[in-house]
């Protein structure tokens, strides 16, 4: 690993600024464990790193009736894992997180980190952009929001400006007569990453589908969201052939790539499944709720 | 340039000078001789390098040692007594649930750091809790069977 100068701001205006300051040559440093890797071996060479671990108000998890669920940056996946807030709240993220990577990589590994990456073979992203969330930005010229499928562009590529930090997530309130589930697949072991994540989320009216999200993850540069299936079944009451044909959709609307945990085809036979399978649990717990 | 950090090692304050890009693994290894955690996959995935800070599992292999300034550090090193081996250290050999041993100061950090968070866990938590600590020699089994015995209570824990 190259050296670097290690910085330590005690605020977002302060981080901000030394971000400016290296124009693009700095990297944020939260729980390293993304980061070290991709330095120990030569991907990214930064002059320097900006620790924002002594930033308190990155560390927020609480919720606000009006606003949802406000999740730290700094947040890490064990803290989501385990938070007796997040298992009322939202308890998807409790059992999304129980799977992700290792246990080391739970304590270490934050929400901000894990979304700033850009790394598209994770979990959170499909989540939160099922449920709608946003993402609170702090820059040297001041803070913006952003929706949550905004923030991927590309391969490790994200819209975040060299000066700019994601301070928190905030996911709104679930309308009444919704229901969420998310399933990762992955092929060879337990803790490895995943080769498909689906989340999907639906709000009823009555029996009907008023509001459908379907964000397919692993199985692109990005996150995407199945919007041909979305529409597929918009005002709709499930039945199986549709569910099955919104699989079929859905499949279609991703981008895998060959790699060690499936050809292109298996991915997209994975995804078909695990939209069936997300659709009709999302649907039966939108019922119960 | 070289940094000054503090940090407590197996209960004992140490300080060392460390380049930003020392790893963790490298200090405790190079700088203090604490040589029971090993590098194996320099990805954290493998768990040879397990350390506990704070109490948390962490590969130190990928945690820099500038983070761990003001931390509480425990390596396998720091879990016996000086005439005693922890309960399950004991239980490890009872068990036989080692063969080369590589592995070893992994597991046993990782399953002290989960008695921790839950004295009597069930074999599901101990499977989900260790999944990212590998053996290759295979010794799951008695690995397993070691921790369900330290956690029945049958040993004093410490």
């Amino acid at each position: 690993m190259r050296n670097f100068d290690y910085l330590e701001p005690t605020s977002v205006a302060e981080a901000c600024a030394l971000l400016k300051q290296h124009a693009g040559e700095a990297k944020v440093f939260a729980g390293g464990s993304h980061l070290t890797i991709l330095m120990k071996q030569g991907l990214y060479q930064p002059k320097a790193l900006v620790n924002i671990k002594k930033i308190p108000e990155l560390k927020v998890l609480k919720f606000d009736a009006k606003e949802g669920l406000m999740i730290g940056a700094l947040v890490t996946h064990r803290e989501l894992e385990t938070s007796a807030l997040v298992r009322e709240k939202l308890p998807v993220l409790c059992e999304a997180e129980s799977e992700v990577a290792n246990i080391r990589v739970r304590s270490m590994g934050t929400v901000g980190g894990n979304l700033a990456s850009g790394e598209p073979l994770t979990d959170l992203a499909q989540i939160f952009i099922s449920l709608d969330g946003k993402l609170r930005i702090a820059g040297t010229t001041g803070q913006r929001t952003l929706a949550v499928e905004e923030l991927f562009i590309d391969f490790y590529t994200t819209s975040l400006a060299e000066d700019e930090i994601i301070t928190k997530v905030v996911v709104p309130p679930l309308p009444r007569q919704s229901g969420i589930e998310y399933i990762r697949f992955s092929s060879s072991s337990v803790v490895d990453k995943p080769s498909a994540g689906v989340a999907v989320r639906l709000t009823l009216n009555e029996e009907d589908v008023q509001v459908a999200r379907i964000v397919l993850g692993c199985v692109g540069p990005t996150p995407v969201r199945a919007v041909k299936a979305e529409a597929l079944v918009l005002g709709k009451k499930l039945t199986a052939a549709l569910i099955a044909e919104a699989g079929a959709m859905a499949s279609r609307e991703c981008s895998p790539s060959a790699d060690l945990r499936g050809s292109e085809q298996y991915k997209r036979a994975i995804v078909g499944t695990l939209v069936r399978r997300a659709l009709k649990a999302a649907y039966q717990k939108a019922f119960s709720s | 340039m070289k940094r000054t950090i503090s940090l407590k090692v197996n209960g004992v304050e140490r300080r060392a000078e460390v380049e930003a890009r020392t790893t963790l693994l490298d200090l405790v290894r190079e700088q203090f001789g604490l040589t029971g955690a090993k590098l194996g996959c320099d990805i954290q995935v493998c768990g040879a390098c397990t350390l506990l800070i704070d109490g948390k599992p962490v590969s130190a292999c990928s945690f820099l040692a500038v983070d761990a300034d003001g931390c509480e550090i425990l390596t396998v090193e720091g879990l016996s007594t000086k005439d005693r081996l922890h309960p399950l250290q004991e239980a490890f050999m009872e068990f036989g649930a080692l063969q080369c041993g590589y592995c070893t100061s992994g597991f046993l950090l990782s399953a002290k750091a989960l008695l921790g968070e839950c004295p009597q866990p069930s074999e599901q938590q101990i499977r989900q809790y260790l999944a990212g600590n590998f053996c290759r020699c295979g010794c799951y089994q008695e690995i397993v069977q070691a921790i369900k015995n330290v956690a029945s209570g049958v040993r004093s824990q410490e």
